[in-house]
């Protein structure tokens, strides 16, 4: 049991790199079910049902007015749509928008403090598939409405805005906003379309955790105009050796882990990597693991910050 | 020598210490467990506890805003209560294996249990099941059997010529949690963005814990309980060679298999709604030890009092130690229990040998 404990601590270091607030998680029966609406909005007396990306359905009788978060991507979301006055509490790893940091805490992300979020007398609990085995039955049975966000893609990310929208009177504020992102993300699209696609490689942590196939960076990567070294890999997380690495040749190395210490002379300075292009042409670049894993509408700053990385002729 | 045979040296107080004992350690759980009560992260005035409480034993409406009356009683009793529960599970199944095993080291989770529950558990975790098996349960489900199974393929391979071999025992105990941990560990390294999930439950804690929970959990605890109290005068026998034991007409083979399976069924009742939480069994049956020495009846009984009162502080602390959020229990208990079980060891290191 200690080994597990053990081995638990190191990938538990290495994935708060990597997804620190990002909503992993939710059933893997689809890889994204829509966060549909199967019920229509009226003012008031009909209630309104929804099905939330777990597959759930959840009903509101009235529109929520007391927001609890229980996850940075949830903040972003909820923030993004102007309801910032209506979150009543956050979990403590909600760090943006920085007007989040200020608001009551129910405690980690992991495993948000029950007795905290019932005395902030929520009537919407925003949680991720993380917390569907403990947080989400224990507020059912106190009928208190947990709604599943859990995006898996940018698409993802827009039907999630569109949702939470919805429930809560905002739509035209969502429309709006997801129009915007289109846009950007249209802009980007275009600005890399033709180009020859840029080997990368991103780096999770320094044993070399990567994003696979059917995480958000690797769909970022494909967007922004780059060929995922890992994208073969059979799990979202994979996790390379460094012969591996060198094989692949990666022309741009992107590092998430510059909080565990590793820096682009630090990657510069390992045995064998010297021949790596991305070593050798010095195209090692720095991104904010926030913005590139949680599922809110920052992932499209990540994708601006990417396209940039790999193109930076076409993309300024 | 060791420290467990050393206080068996140091037996034989008198009934009043026994007596003395029982009474300080059922008033530290009640005033651990009012304390407890007591505070939490929504602040309750003492005044308004009394009337929210009184007011449901009356079967009164809430006269105080019943939304702090359930916070009350509907989410910090049943997290105290199991915490109380769990305490006294993990520390009685501690003092019946220390004594099985005639070894002070020995633990709750020594032959599988741990890393039966905890593969179970991740089990369900990373595969991701539908919300509605979540909420009826499954995880707890899946660990509480995971536990039983690993304890009962560890018995199996420790049989030899219809008789349990106790050091085979320990290492089939020990075989079979590597095997569970290195699935466990397979699971959670390729399922890393179920990581976070699976690394609570393995933290261990009372959060979010309902009453259906507590009764599911103290049913198989009680019955273990009662059974290992049961089997105090057996264990106190089987500190004899087993031969010796068997003279005097105990039945050393059914002694033996009743206390591992008793022991389990407590464990893994507690660690299914708690997840791992350390130090609880190894620590409290050596305090108690101390103080009224090793016949196991009292032994076992005493331990359960005290590690209950144990876990109720430790998950005390857990709530309130941090400006917000909870702090991991199993982090509580081992930095109590760790420096504790230290001091111990320090101030006998003339008479451990």
């Amino acid at each position: 049991m200690r080994g597990v404990t053990r081995s638990l601590a190191l990938l538990f270091a290495v994935f708060v790199g990597a997804c620190a607030g990002a909503a992993p998680g939710s059933p893997s029966q689809a890889p994204s079910l829509p966060a549909s609406t199967t019920a229509t909005a009226t003012p008031s007396a009909t209630p309104l049902i929804v099905l939330d990306d777990a597959g759930r359905s959840v009903t509101f009788v009235t529109t929520p007015k007391r927001i609890v978060s229980s996850a940075p991507s949830d903040t972003e979301l909820a923030f993004a749509l102007g309801l910032g006055d209506e979150v009543v509490a956050v979990d403590k790893f909600s760090n943006y928008p920085p007007e989040a940091k200020s608001k009551p805490s129910i405690g980690s992300y992991i495993d948000p403090d029950l007795e905290s979020i019932v005395g902030a007398n929520p009537d919407l609990v925003l949680v991720t598939g993380v917390h569907l085995a403990k947080l989400v039955p224990a507020l059912e049975a106190r009928g208190i409405p947990a709604l599943v966000l859990d995006a898996r893609d940018i698409e993802g990310v827009y039907l999630d805005l569109l949702l939470l929208a919805r429930i809560t009177g905002h739509e035209d504020r969502a429309t709006a906003l997801v129009d915007q992102l289109r846009g950007r993300v249209a802009k980007v699209e275009q600005a890399v379309a033709g180009a020859q696609p840029v080997r990368t490689f991103v780096e999770l942590d320094p044993t070399l955790f990567t994003a696979g196939p059917g995480s958000f960076l690797d769909d970022l990567i494909r967007r922004a105009g780059g060929i995922n070294i890992a994208a073969g890999a059979t799990t979202a997380y994979p996790q390379l050796s460094a012969e591996e690495v060198v094989r692949a040749n990666p022309e741009v190395i992107i590092l998430t882990d510059e909080v565990t210490g590793v820096s682009p002379a630090a990657v510069r300075a390992r045995q064998g990597w010297s021949q790596v292009s991305a070593v050798a042409n010095d195209r090692i670049a720095i991104l904010d693991p926030d913005i590139g894993a949680r599922p809110g509408p920052r992932i499209v700053d990540a994708l601006e910050q990417i396209a940039h990385i790999l193109h930076p002729d076409r993309v300024p | 020598m060791s420290v467990w045979a050393l206080s068996r040296a140091r037996a034989r107080p008198a009934g009043h210490r026994t007596l003395a004992a029982g009474t300080a350690l059922g008033l530290l759980l009640l005033s651990s467990v009012v304390l407890a009560v007591g505070f939490g992260r929504v602040a309750i005035s003492p005044a308004d506890q009394l009337t929210i409480i009184v007011d449901r034993l009356g079967g009164r409406p809430a006269s105080i805003d019943p939304r702090i009356a359930s916070i009350l009683l509907d989410i910090r009793l049943p997290r105290v209560v199991l915490a109380a529960v769990t305490g006294a599970a993990l520390a009685a199944a501690g003092a019946a294996l220390q004594g099985l095993f005639r070894n002070p080291l020995a633990d709750p989770y020594l032959v599988g249990v741990s890393s039966g529950a905890s593969l179970g558990a991740v089990l369900t975790l990373t595969l991701g099941l539908s919300p509605v098996l979540y909420a009826a349960g499954a995880v707890q489900a899946a660990a509480f059997i995971g536990a039983l199974v690993a304890v009962g393929l560890a018995m199996l391979f420790a049989q030899a010529g219809g008789r349990t071999s106790v050091p085979s025992l320990l290492l089939a105990g020990i075989a079979v949690a590597a095997l569970g941990g290195a699935v466990t560990s397979y699971l959670l390294f390729f399922h890393g963005e179920r990581i976070f999930a699976a690394f609570a439950w393995l933290l261990g804690g009372f959060n979010a814990s309902d009453w259906p929970l507590v009764a599911r959990v103290s049913l198989p605890a009680a019955v273990g309980l009662a059974g290992l109290v049961a089997l105090g005068p057996s264990l106190d026998l089987l500190q004899l060679d087993e031969e010796a034991a068997r003279a005097r007409g105990l039945r050393v083979e059914a002694a033996k298999v009743a206390t591992v399976g008793l022991a389990s069924l407590v464990t893994a009742a507690a660690v299914s709604a708690a997840g791992l939480i350390a130090f609880v069994g190894l620590v409290a049956p050596h305090v108690v030890r101390l103080l009224v020495g090793p016949e196991h009846r009292r032994l076992l009984v005493l331990s359960a009092i005290g590690g209950a009162a144990f876990l109720v502080v430790a998950d005390l602390v857990a709530r309130v130690a941090l400006s917000e959020g909870d702090l991991p229990v199993g982090v509580v208990t081992a930095a109590v229990g760790g420096p504790f079980f230290l001091a111990l060891l320090w101030s006998r290191r003339g008479r451990l040998g």
